[in-house]
């Protein structure tokens, strides 16, 4: 019954997506007020999502309709699924269980791979050349932001995020694997697809991407899958480095400053390209990160 | 009793709807042949300096994302086609902002032999701001008028609101 509130209300389910909604509108007023401007109304993602959910919806002809309207489902599915297992609102996760980091991450992953199949059920190139930036990134940042996550969970000596959470609250993983920590952030630019890893919907040059064709529901549950991936993802970030979250507080507090970081590294960079993407994962991020595990390594076998 | 709890619910959510179709309109913008005299002052407005954003103002990149078509150019002959298929790929509710007195009456090119002339022979247009180029100051009103249009529900698409 519990999990069933949980999952519906709260922390999962209506509060996981208005709180989605708001962090969002943190995140874009916080560009705003570094581009010397005012920025939109603090309603401004739910006004956006509810004149797409009241728009038509254009169904593409020539495609697997069955897809097109069920990958934008999976997509809010998975990310909504992650939000499970992570410490959301500073409260005990609902579901636990050891290798628990890895489901998160796949289930958070899960919706990069929808909008890339999305993208590839189509006719048109633009969105074709959208899901293959998106796929190409996927395969690139993946595996350093994964092993990046590992580094605490390697300290805390599990793969339990609660365990980690809760061994976070007394080692500030921030100072112990810094490193690590900025390896994780990066990442988690390039898994909410923001500048400056936004190639895979760059306007400028391939209309928008994976998502061109979608229009009314499918584009609302999209977006709302992002917003969902950003408070999972912050929530992540912020509990395995910044000092696990042990109460709201805390939660509210890191989880922001952290999107404070994640909005100034947004409005500082240009957009790179997406084979400048790849090399800068497979060379420096991969490098980066399995120097700090050598570390945690070398330092662990000195200490037992 | 039950006939005026549906007709309250229709009345709310026919409310909601209009609430957030005014506080989100995402536009986009096309070029129908003009000097691109217009489309720097659009470009202008949608930078920080005049912050649309804070309206709810959004440049999409695709047409099935948009509520609002930015238009502006005198329709050549060439560009008529496009201009048709770009307004029907947008889904409905739509809204057009012809911008420019090229877009309102063919400006400097009414009468060529490859210009339609004007945008509503085309396709059917809400607002319409003037100038040669009108300043982004006078493009943010027109958007403004375009939303107080829709909030008395004037326009071409009132039944589906």
């Amino acid at each position: 019954m519990r999990e069933l509130f949980a999952i519906l209300f709260f922390p999962g389910g209506l509060f996981l997506l208005a709180g989605g909604m708001m962090y969002e509108w943190a995140d874009h007023k916080l560009i705003a007020r570094l581009q010397n401007r005012v920025g939109p109304r603090w309603f401004q993602p739910l006004a956006d999502t509810v004149k797409l959910l009241a728009k038509e919806e254009v169904i593409p002809s020539g495609i697997s309709t069955f897809l097109f309207i069920a990958l934008p489902i999976a997509a809010l599915a998975g990310a909504l699924t992650s939000a499970l297992y992570v410490p959301l609102g500073g409260l005990a996760p609902t579901y636990s269980f050891h290798g628990d980091l890895i489901v998160a991450l796949y289930m958070l992953s899960l919706l990069t791979l929808c909008t890339g199949l999305a993208g590839s059920n189509t006719t048109d190139s633009f969105s074709l050349v959208g899901a293959t930036r998106t796929l190409t990134q996927l395969f690139s940042y993946e595996a350093p932001f994964l092993v990046a996550l590992l580094g605490p969970a390697l300290a805390a000596g599990s793969w339990q995020i609660s365990e980690v959470n809760t061994y976070a609250q007394s080692h500030w993983l921030l100072f112990l694997q810094p490193i690590g920590f900025i390896v994780a952030l990066i990442g988690l630019l390039g898994k909410l697809e923001m500048p400056p890893f936004d190639s895979p919907e760059a306007e400028t040059e391939i209309v928008a991407g994976a998502m061109t064709e979608y229009s009314g529901r499918g584009l609302a549950l999209f977006h709302l899958g992002r917003k969902v991936e950003l408070m999972v993802g912050l929530t992540l970030v912020a509990s395995f480095y910044l000092g696990g979250l042990g109460n709201p507080i805390e939660f509210v507090v890191k989880t922001l400053a952290l999107l404070l970081g994640l909005s100034v590294l947004q409005s500082l960079m240009a957009r790179l390209r997406i084979d400048q993407i790849v090399g800068l994962w497979w060379r420096y991020g991969a490098l980066l990160v399995l120097a700090q595990w050598l570390v945690l390594m070398l330092i662990g076998g000195f200490t037992s | 009793m039950s006939a005026v709890f549906q007709t309250a619910i229709t009345k709310a959510m026919r409310q909601i709807r209009a609430w957030a179709r005014i506080n989100s309109p995402w536009a986009i913008h096309f070029n129908t042949g003009s000097c691109n005299g217009c489309d720097i002052e659009i470009l202008a407005t949608l930078t920080p300096r005049y912050d649309v954003e804070r309206l709810g103002v959004k440049l999409q990149g695709s047409p099935r994302h948009a509520d609002v078509l930015i238009c502006t150019g005198p329709v050549t002959r060439q560009a008529r086609e496009r201009l048709i298929r770009t307004y029907e790929q947008m889904p409905e509710p739509k809204f057009v902002i012809a911008i420019g007195s090229c877009a309102t009456a063919g400006g400097v090119f009414r009468g060529c032999y490859n210009v339609i002339g004007q945008i509503d022979e085309v396709i059917p247009v809400d607002v319409y701001v003037l100038g040669c180029p009108p300043r982004p100051e006078a493009i943010t009103y027109g958007m403004v008028k375009l939303l107080n249009k829709i909030k008395e529900a004037k326009t071409e698409a009132a039944d589906t609101l």
